[in-house]
């Protein structure tokens, strides 16, 4: 087994002026799962790739346990992948594509076919195995997508948003199920995905990415709960993380002529960051005024969207409540926080202040 | 979903047809009346009844069989080279990344702006320099891979393979040129039995090349030998009606070959413009 390690790697893409993927440190230990999400087009594929040694790297190390694979071709790493569009091929039945890399490794038939039908076990693949892609439903093609990258027992899962061809149904049932594969097989994976729910619930620990800057890394809830910048706080969660502006003094925040209660380390201009189900009602004069806009009715609880007019201007405030709430578009709602609930960043830097 | 043309496509296509056919069909009338009648004016609108008289002076007067076999090896072994060879750079030029590579393509579609018969005094100056005329081979080399094939097959490819499938062919641990076999060639199947056939056709049918390179040989091919029909041995005007039912003869094979793939080819077609 082994752990992966991204020492000071960059990629920039030949004609660009920006790396894709800038100075980037990162270790997932030996059996973990990380996640690495990010908006599309902030380096996550870029970073995939260079760790399965189809995109150069143009500066650091990569390391898979303690040796340096940074110059070594795809088939010297031990390493399987998972693809976006499952890049099953066509010509080949899900048998002789999930056997590929093991032909090619020379390993004998009889082994080969053994491996192979292990894999279609515990992928529930065993009646599909002399089909062609062709002929298979896209999540069944998902799981030949697995199944090939399984029989290798490597080191090293690479995912490439390997739900995102899936309908919302099957994602969420494909989604658990990898989970669960994973940790049975206690292989170290490195799964990008653009989907903050997905790199919650699947994650050990999560890796954040935007514009080719790795943001933050750490297990989902610390994420959550102590998002480092602007950019975390406002991607991690859905709905998204209330931010509005507003200025510090002593044990309160104002926020355009209303008053949260925070702990700022200093008086001055803050970003205010408050989770939809951390605010209470409240009776407070001070209190921020929500005029409610839209309901939307879950069944186990719901999401009241209002406008609050900060300094002048209506700014989007979401509210979690309780189901079956009594609240209607056009009412006026209170709404306070506890002091430890309340996320305060720099607006300057967009830093997380503590 | 299938919609009947309107009467003006029928009408165009129909059109097309006979535009297609004529000549055919006017080899087939000037191969089936006698030599005499083939030079009268107004030309014979209708075929006659002399055409396997006439087929059958084809095979007395020239060696029809050994010319047809060369044909076919000639016609056949360039087919395959240049479905090799385009193939090869086609994907290359189509997917591989490589200092040189736009600039290289744009090169190989410039030399099709170039006259073939500007090249064919030089060539054959060439190849008397190395005693290249005379045989099979000399009329096979310059048709061993086209600028057309290069870029007709990397057209094809740029679409018809998926970037991610040859990631995948790499990290399963193939080779550069496995990758090509295993992902590359199934993919481009069906533009491969289009450029084979055309191919195939083309060198069938040509005629300038083989004529100077094979000036004064054993070795014919169908379309040399069938210039050597005279109204007489040893006279140079040509026999036209038994040129022309020779002719009939020569295209029957490439006929034969269309009848037979014509189906497959469709179809290859087909899933090429819907895979999408
Ligand atoms: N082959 C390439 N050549 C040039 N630029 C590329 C290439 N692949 C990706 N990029 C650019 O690099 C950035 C990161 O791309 P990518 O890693 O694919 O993002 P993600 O997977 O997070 O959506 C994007 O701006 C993208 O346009
Ligand atoms: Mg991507």
């Amino acid at each position: 087994m082994a752990s992966i390690t991204f020492q000071q790697v960059r990629r920039t893409y030949p004609g660009s002026t920006r790396p894709a993927v800038d100075d980037l440190d990162l270790v997932v230990e030996d059996g973990e799962l990380m996640v690495l999400v990010g908006p599309s087009g902030c380096g996550k594929s870029t970073t995939l790739r260079m760790l399965a040694g189809l995109e150069e790297v143009d500066a650091g190390r990569i390391l898979i346990g303690d040796r340096d694979v940074t110059n070594l071709p795809p088939k010297d790493r031990d390493i399987a992948m998972v693809f976006q569009n499952y890049a099953l091929y066509p010509h080949m039945t899900v048998a002789e594509n999930m056997g590929f890399a093991l032909k090619l490794a020379g390993m004998d038939k009889a082994e080969r076919a053994a491996r192979v039908a292990a894999a279609a076990e515990m992928l529930d693949l065993t009646d599909y195995l002399e089909r062609k892609p062709k002929a298979l439903s896209g999540g069944q093609r998902q799981r030949v997508a697995m199944g090939r990258a399984i029989v290798r027992s490597p080191q090293v899962f690479c995912m490439d948003e390997p739900l995102s061809n899936l309908d919302a149904k099957m994602r969420v049932r494909t989604r658990s199920d990898i989970a669960r594969l994973q940790a049975e097989l206690g292989v170290t994976t490195l799964y990008v995905t653009h989907d903050q729910v997905e790199a919650m619930t699947m994650g050990d620990r999560v890796a954040v990415m935007k514009d080719g800057v790795l943001q933050q890394v750490g297990p989902p809830l610390d994420l959550y709960d102590r998002p480092q910048n602007l950019f975390v706080a406002s991607f991690i969660g859905s709905p998204q993380m209330n931010l509005m502006d507003g200025v510090a003094h002593g044990d309160a925040v104002d926020v355009g002529g209303h008053s949260l209660p925070a702990k700022a380390p200093e008086a001055g201009p803050v970003v205010v960051g408050v989770r939809p189900e951390d605010w209470r009602l409240s009776d407070d004069p001070d209190a921020l005024t929500v005029t409610v806009t839209l309901v939307e009715e879950l069944g186990s609880d719901s999401f009241v969207h209002g406008t609050c007019d900060v300094s002048g201007t209506p700014h989007t405030v979401i509210v979690r409540a309780p189901a079956r709430g009594r609240t209607a578009k056009g009412d006026e709602v209170r709404v306070t926080t506890d002091p430890e609930r309340v996320h305060l960043f720099d607006p300057a830097t967009g830093a997380r202040f503590d | 979903m299938t919609r009947r043309p309107r009467p003006l496509v029928y009408a165009l296509l129909a059109a097309f047809v006979l535009g297609s056919a004529f000549p055919l069909y006017w080899s087939f009338i000037i191969g089936s009346v006698t030599r005499q009648r083939a030079s009268q004016n107004p030309p014979p609108l209708l075929p006659g009844g002399h055409f396997l008289d006439n087929a059958s002076q084809v095979f007395d007067r020239i060696d029809f069989w050994s010319a047809l076999l060369n044909s076919i090896l000639i016609s056949g072994f360039s087919a395959l080279s240049v479905v090799l060879f385009s193939t090869l750079a086609g994907y290359s030029f189509a997917k591989l990344r490589f200092r040189g590579s736009n600039a290289a393509m744009v090169f190989v579609v410039m030399t099709m702006a170039i006259p073939p018969q500007l090249a064919l005094i030089p060539l054959l100056k060439e190849f008397s320099n190395l005693g290249l005329t005379g045989t099979h081979f000399a009329v096979a080399l310059p048709w061993l891979v086209t600028a057309f094939g290069v870029f007709f097959m990397r057209q094809y490819l740029v679409d018809a393979i998926p970037d991610e499938l040859i990631d995948a062919a790499r990290v399963d641990g193939c080779s550069m040129i496995r990758t090509f076999w295993t992902v590359a060639v199934p993919a481009a199947r069906p533009a491969m039995a289009i450029l084979g056939l055309f191919t195939f056709m083309q060198v069938w049918t040509d005629f300038m090349w083989p004529l100077l390179v094979l000036q004064g040989s054993d070795v014919q091919t169908l379309q040399t030998a069938l210039d050597q029909l005279k109204i007489a041995p040893g006279q140079t005007l040509t026999d036209m009606a038994l040129l022309q039912a020779g002719t009939i003869l020569a295209t029957v094979p490439l006929l034969l070959l269309f009848i037979a793939t014509g189906r497959h080819l469709v179809t290859g077609i087909m899933q090429g413009a819907v895979k999408g």
